[in-house]
């Protein structure tokens, strides 16, 4: 008898004299079957197999989840102000113009209307002006109107 | 880790071979845990309902064991949990309010055809169930299964010492239950 057992004698005489079987048993063949059942288990649960995930889709989770996350909230944000607010994002729209035709356009502005139809009409002139030249001045200083009632005249 | 066990994991990382794996493992430790989760819930279906569970959660974890502890040592760990989980689970069930487990599962398992005690058997169950649930693992897997401290410290994450005591507390208050009961 080992000395956990004397110990256990010394100090739990009643327990002791309990004969240390089982009182619990299984019904006939239920560890021959077990496996089977298991398996049918498994198979009509929907689990998902366990392959290791790929390491570089792990580790990028993080930073696409976050770009994600600023795109909805730019989308968000931004188409709404965008639809409510045309005309403010009009305005924002222009201070984003190019340096280049910002000069461009505050020369064009000196010029009088009358000389510039008169300009066009000197093909021989020393300066050509492109047709985008053209078009961004009409934009910023002449209505469809203006132009309308010019070739009119002509 | 033995060497049945380093086979058994070994076939579980390879896709091909993880079902014979799997297999294998639940042929070779069907038994031993099954033993161990009736000691906790005493009636036999629901050892059979928790032995299953505890199956199918090592099954979806393989990924997650990482070697650091015997693969013995983690499956008598998930079907401790299990057991536990299923106890707790039962106590939220029961419209009668329930301090604790113990009268459920003593006519749970009284009413169990599987159960085959004699009065005297009866009685240490009785008994046994009078400790808080910890001990009460504590004490089947010294008294019944003779389990090394060592190996029972890396199951229940308590140390030796504290199981020495929780062993020798649970025995004095079997002790004075089947005294007292005479």
């Amino acid at each position: 008898m080992n000395t956990e057992m004397k110990e256990l004698e010394k100090i739990a005489p009643e327990l002791s004299k309990i004969k240390r079987e089982s009182p619990f048993r299984v019904p006939e063949n239920y560890f021959d079957d077990f496996s089977t059942r298991l398996q049918a288990k498994l198979d009509a649960e929907p689990i998902a197999v366990p392959v290791k995930k790929n390491n570089i889709i792990r580790y990028l989770k993080p930073a696409i989840g976050l770009a994600a996350g600023f795109a909805l909230v730019f989308s968000l944000a931004y188409w709404p102000l965008k639809t409510l607010t045309p005309n403010q994002t009009a305005e924002s729209d222009v201070q984003e113009i190019d340096v280049t035709d910002m000069l461009f356009a505050s020369a064009v502005e000196g010029i009088d209307v009358n000389s510039f139809f008169e300009l066009l009409e000197k093909p021989e002139g020393n300066e050509r002006l492109s047709d985008e030249d053209l078009a961004s001045y009409m934009n910023t200083n002449v209505s469809e109107y203006e132009i309308y009632t010019q070739s009119a005249n002509q | 880790m033995e060497n049945a066990d380093r086979k058994i994991l070994d076939g579980l990382k390879e896709e091909k071979t993880r079902n014979l794996a799997f297999q294998t493992l639940v042929k070779t430790y069907q038994e031993r845990l099954y033993w161990h989760i009736r000691k906790i819930v005493l009636n036999h279906d629901d050892a059979d309902d928790v032995l299953q569970n505890t199956f199918v959660k090592v099954w979806r974890n393989l990924e997650t064991f990482r070697e650091e502890s015997g693969l013995y040592t983690w499956l008598y760990r998930i079907a401790t949990n299990e057991s536990l989980t299923f106890i707790n689970s039962t106590k939220k069930r029961s419209i009668i309010p329930m301090n604790d487990a113990s009268e459920f599962l003593l006519n749970n398992m009284v009413s169990d055809e599987f159960f085959e005690g004699d009065e005297i058997q009866l009685k240490l169950q009785e008994a046994i169930l009078t400790l808080p649930e910890k001990q009460r693992i504590v004490f089947n897997l010294k008294y019944f299964e003779e389990m090394k401290y060592e190996a029972m410290s890396e199951i229940l994450e308590t140390s030796v010492g504290a199981l020495k005591a929780s062993f020798h507390h649970a025995v004095k208050k079997i002790e004075e239950h089947l005294k007292t009961r005479d």
